[in-house]
C-alpha cells in the first residue's frame, strides 16, 4: 500500500479522529492548529485557528456539524466544522487532555490534567443546541484520580464515563453521580502509564494501549480483560477496526531517546493484530518517529497515523488485507 | 602511527582531549567552576513561577529533557553557566526558560540579551521565547540585519524585556543607543562556539564592553571545543558547567552514510540519482560556498528538480519567504550553505546531504543534526570524493562514529 503523506503540521501530531461518515478526517498537533482534511485523497480542506497552545484531542459530532478541541492552552473550544468559525471556549484551571461527545451530541466530557495544586478532573459539560445558549457550567466534575487522565470516553447510552491514564488504572464511574462503579484489575491490567484508549464501533468493548509495551482489550459494561496484545514498544496509540477482526497499535520509543540510540531501536512501525487469535499480521512503516496517533476510517478500508515526525499518513488496504484467514 | 590524525590537525583527538583535560584539571575546577548536581525530573519541581509553567505546559513539553532537568534551574538561580548537549534536544527552551524566570515583567525594559549567528535562528529562538513567555506578556524582539533599522529602532524605543539578535545589528543598535544597556541583566551566546570564533569574537567582545559589568553570562552549544572554552574564563564567573566528551556528541539516531563519487564532476549525477528519494520528505543539502549554492540550484532546475536554496548573499525577505515555504512543507528539497548548519529547526527534515563535506568539523555534528531532531531519527549521506577519503575518516574516529557505505534502497531509510 502506498501512503499518501499528509503535510500541514509543524510540530508532532497528538490525536486522529474520522467523521462518523468517514469522509472527513481530522487531526491535532503541538501547532495550536487542528486541521480537517479529505479522507479519501488526503487534501486539506481547512484548519482550526484560536488555540493558543498544543492540542491532545478532538471530537466531531455525529452530524459533522461541531468539532470540540482539548488543549494545553487550558482551554476546550467547539467550532463549526463547515467555516472554522469557533463558536465557544470553555476555560479550565490546567491544560484540558481528552474531549469527547456524547451520543446525542448534548454533553460532553473533558479530563484536565494536574498543573501545580489542580488534581486531575474529569468534566462532564452540557451542549447547546443553539449556541447562544452555551455555558461553561460543568453538570459534573469527577476528581480524586492521581495523575494525570490521558482519556475519558463514553459508555453505552451515556450511563457510564470511563477513564485510563498515568496511573495504569481504568475506571468507570456513573455519569450522572459520579461514583466509581469499577476499576480495573491491578494484576492483569496495565502496569505503566495507560497512554490511549479507542472503543469498538458498537461500543461493546475497548482497547487500551499503555507505555508497558502492550494493549488490551476489555468489555465496556464488566471491565473483564478480554485479550491482551504484547509488543516490544511502548504503545502511544490504538484503534480497532470496525469491520474485520484486526486492531492497531502504533508506538516507538520515548521521544527523548530516539536521537540518542540507533534507529534500528526507534520501532515506528503502526502493527496490526488479530483482535481474536492475539497474532500479529503484519507492519506498516514510514514515520521516523514516534506514532502518536491511529485511527481506522469507519468504513474499515482505510486508516491513518501521525507522527512524532509531524506527519500524518493515509493508507487505504491493499484487496490482501480484506481476504485474511486465520 | 599510520592510524592517528597528525599532530595538530584540526581532528587532532589526543590534542583536544590534553587540552580539555587541562582545562577542566581537579585545581582549575576548584577555582574556576561552580559545582552543581541536582537533577529535576518535572517541571512543576524546579520552582518556576505559574505562568511560565502554562507556558511551558502550553508549549507541549510533557517532561524536561536531559539538558533541561540539570540546565534550567541553575541558570534561573542567576548562576552563569556553560551547557552542551546533543544536537536537538531541547538547549533552547533550556536558557528561555532561565530568562523568562528571571524578567521583571513590570519594567519594560531590556533585561536579557540573547545572540545567534545566523537571522535565522535568531528568530527561530524569538519565536520560542515568545510562545513560552506568553503568559507572562513577554516582550520579545528579534533584533536582526537585512531589517528596517528604523523599525528596530521604534520598536525598541517602545520597550522590549528581552532582545534576541545577530551581532552587528545589536551592535548598531548599541551604539545608536535605541538600545540601552543599563537594564540588561542576562547575556546568553547561543551557538557559543561560533559566536567565540575568528569570525565574531572581535563584534561580541565590543557589545560584551558595553553591558553592565554585573552581568549574568549564559553559553550553549552542541560542539565547545577548548579554544571557545578558554575565552570564556575572560568573561564568566564560576560558571556552573554541563558538558558532553567529544566521542558522545553525535546521535546514534542519525545514520550515516557515505557515497563515493571518486570525482567532483560526478556528484551532481549522484544527487539527480537520489532526487526522486530527496522529495519523499523534507531534505537540506549542504555545500561550502555561496557560489555553488547558485551554480547547484541552476544545476538541479536545468534538470526539471525542484529545488529551494538560500545563502547569505540572498536579500533578507527572499531568506524569510524561502525559510517559510520550507517550514510549511511547501518546499522540500533546500540547498544550502553553513548559514543554515546551527541550531535551525524544522520538524520535518529527516534528511541531509553533505554535497561537499564541511571546512569546520564542527559543522559536520551541527549539519547533520538538522536532521533527528527530538523525537525524530535520520539520516545523513556525505559525498566523498578520494581527495575526501582522508576527512572522512577523520570524522569518524574523532566523534566515535560509524559511517557506511550507502545501500542501494536508500528509500526505506526515510
Amino acid at each position: 500500500m502506498r501512503p499518501i503523506l499528509m503535510k500541514g503540521h509543524e510540530r508532532p501530531l497528538t490525536f486522529l479522529r474520522y467523521n462518523r461518515d468517514g469522509d472527513l478526517l481530522f487531526s491535532c498537533a503541538k501547532d495550536h492548529t487542528p486541521t480537517v482534511w479529505y479522507a479519501d485523497n488526503g487534501d486539506r480542506l481547512g484548519t482550526y485557528r484560536g488555540h493558543n497552545g498544543a492540542v491532545w484531542t478532538c471530537d466531531v459530532s455525529r452530524d459533522s456539524a461541531r468539532l470540540i478541541t482539548g488543549s494545553a492552552d487550558q482551554t476546550a473550544k467547539l467550532w463549526e466544522v463547515s467555516t472554522g468559525k469557533e463558536l465557544f471556549s470553555f476555560r479550565f484551571d490546567a491544560p484540558a487532555r481528552s474531549v469527547e461527545f456524547a451520543i446525542g451530541d448534548a454533553l460532553a466530557v473533558v479530563t484536565t490534567d494536574n498543573f501545580m495544586d489542580h488534581v486531575p478532573t474529569v468534566q462532564v459539560k452540557r451542549i447547546a443546541e443553539d449556541i447562544d445558549d452555551q455555558t461553561e457550567e460543568s453538570a459534573l466534575v469527577i476528581t480524586g484520580i492521581k495523575g494525570r487522565i490521558n482519556r475519558a470516553v463514553w459508555g453505552p447510552l451515556n450511563r457510564t464515563i470511563i477513564t485510563a491514564g498515568e496511573d495504569a488504572t481504568i475506571r468507570i464511574w456513573d455519569s450522572e453521580t459520579g461514583q466509581l462503579l469499577k476499576e480495573s484489575d491491578k494484576e492483569s491490567g496495565h502496569q505503566k502509564t495507560i497512554s490511549s484508549l479507542s472503543k469498538s464501533l458498537d461500543w461493546s468493548h475497548f482497547i487500551t494501549g499503555s507505555l508497558d509495551k502492550s494493549a488490551k482489550l476489555w468489555d465496556t459494561r464488566t471491565l473483564t480483560l478480554i485479550k491482551t496484545y504484547v509488543t516490544e514498544r511502548p504503545v502511544n496509540a490504538v484503534d480497532i477496526s470496525p469491520t474485520h477482526d484486526t486492531v492497531v497499535l502504533g508506538g516507538g520509543q520515548d521521544a527523548m531517546n530516539v536521537t540518542m540510540t540507533d534507529r534500528r531501536a526507534g520501532k515506528f512501525e503502526a502493527k496490526f493484530y488479530h483482535k481474536i487469535l492475539q497474532e500479529e499480521i503484519g507492519g506498516v512503516k514510514g514515520h521516523f518517529g514516534p506514532i502518536n496517533a491511529l485511527a481506522f476510517n469507519p468504513d474499515g478500508r482505510s486508516f491513518s497515523s501521525g507522527g512524532e515526525d509531524g506527519y500524518v499518513r493515509l493508507h487505504h488496504f491493499d484487496s490482501d488485507y480484506f481476504s485474511i484467514k486465520m | 602511527m599510520a592510524g592517528m590524525a597528525p599532530e595538530g590537525s584540526q581532528f587532532d583527538a589526543k590534542h583536544y582531549d590534553s587540552k580539555m583535560q587541562e582545562l577542566l584539571s581537579t585545581g582549575e575546577t576548584e577555582e574556576f567552576f561552580t559545582s552543581y548536581d541536582e537533577v529535576f525530573e518535572s517541571f512543576d519541581d524546579m520552582g518556576l513561577q505559574e505562568n511560565l509553567l502554562r507556558g511551558i505546559y502550553a508549549y507541549g513539553f510533557e517532561k524536561p529533557s536531559a539538558i533541561q532537568q540539570r540546565g534550567i534551574v541553575p541558570f534561573c538561580k542567576g548562576l552563569d553557566v556553560i551547557q552542551q548537549a546533543q544536537s536537538g534536544t531541547g538547549k533552547t527552551a533550556t536558557f528561555c526558560s532561565g530568562i523568562l524566570q528571571q524578567l521583571d515583567y513590570g519594567l519594560v525594559e531590556c533585561q536579557a540579551l540573547v545572540l545567534a549567528p545566523t537571522r535565522e535562528l535568531a528568530q527561530q529562538i524569538e519565536k520560542v521565547m515568545r510562545a513560552l513567555g506568553d503568559y507572562l506578556g513577554v516582550k520579545v524582539h528579534a533584533c536582526v540585519g537585512g531589517t528596517s533599522v528604523r523599525e528596530d529602532q521604534r520598536i525598541l524605543a517602545s520597550g522590549v524585556h528581552v532582545v534576541v539578535g545577530t551581532p552587528g545589528r545589536v551592535f548598531d543598535m548599541l551604539r545608536r543607543q535605541s538600545l540601552r544597556p543599563d537594564n540588561i541583566k542576562m547575556f546568553v551566546l547561543d551557538e557559543a562556539d561560533e559566536m567565540l570564533s575568528r569570525g565574531f569574537k572581535d563584534q561580541i567582545y565590543d557589545i560584551f564592553q558595553l553591558l553592565p559589568s554585573k552581568i549574568q553570562v549564559g553559553v550553549f552549544s552542541a560542539t565547545m571545543p577548548p579554544e571557545a572554552l578558554e575565552i570564556t574564563r575572560k568573561f564568566m564567573n564560576k560558571p556552573v558547567r554541563i558538558l558532553v566528551k567529544r566521542d558522545e556528541l553525535t546521535l546514534e539516531g542519525i545514520k550515516q552514510f557515505y557515497v563515493n563519487v571518486d570525482k567532483e564532476d560526478w556528484k551532481l549525477d549522484t544527487l539527480c540519482d537520489l532526487y526522486e528519494t530527496l522529495a519523499i520528505t523534507q531534505s537540506v543539502i549542504f555545500v561550502n560556498t555561496r557560489r555553488k549554492v547558485d551554480w547547484l540550484t541552476d544545476k538541479m532546475r536545468s534538470r526539471d528538480h525542484t529545488v529551494s536554496a538560500t545563502h547569505g548573499d540572498m536579500d533578507q525577505n527572499t531568506r524569510d519567504i524561502i525559510m517559510r515555504e520550507f517550514r510549511s512543507g511547501s518546499s522540500r528539497v533546500l540547498i544550502t550553505t553553513d548559514l543554515l548548519a546551527r541550531g535551525i529547526d524544522v520538524q520535518q527534515v529527516s534528511l541531509v546531504i553533505n554535497y561537499d563535506l564541511p571546512t569546520q568539523p564542527e559543522n559536520y555534528l551541527h549539519r547533520i543534526g538538522r536532521s533527528g531532531r527530538f523525537g525524530r531519527k535520520g539520516v545523513a549521506i556525505n559525498f566523498v570524493t578520494r581527495d575526501d577519503e582522508r576527512m572522512l575518516f577523520d570524522i569518524q574516529k574523532f566523534y566515535n562514529v560509524l559511517i557506511e557505505e550507502l545501500p542501494a534502497n536508500v528509500a526505506d531509510l526515510l
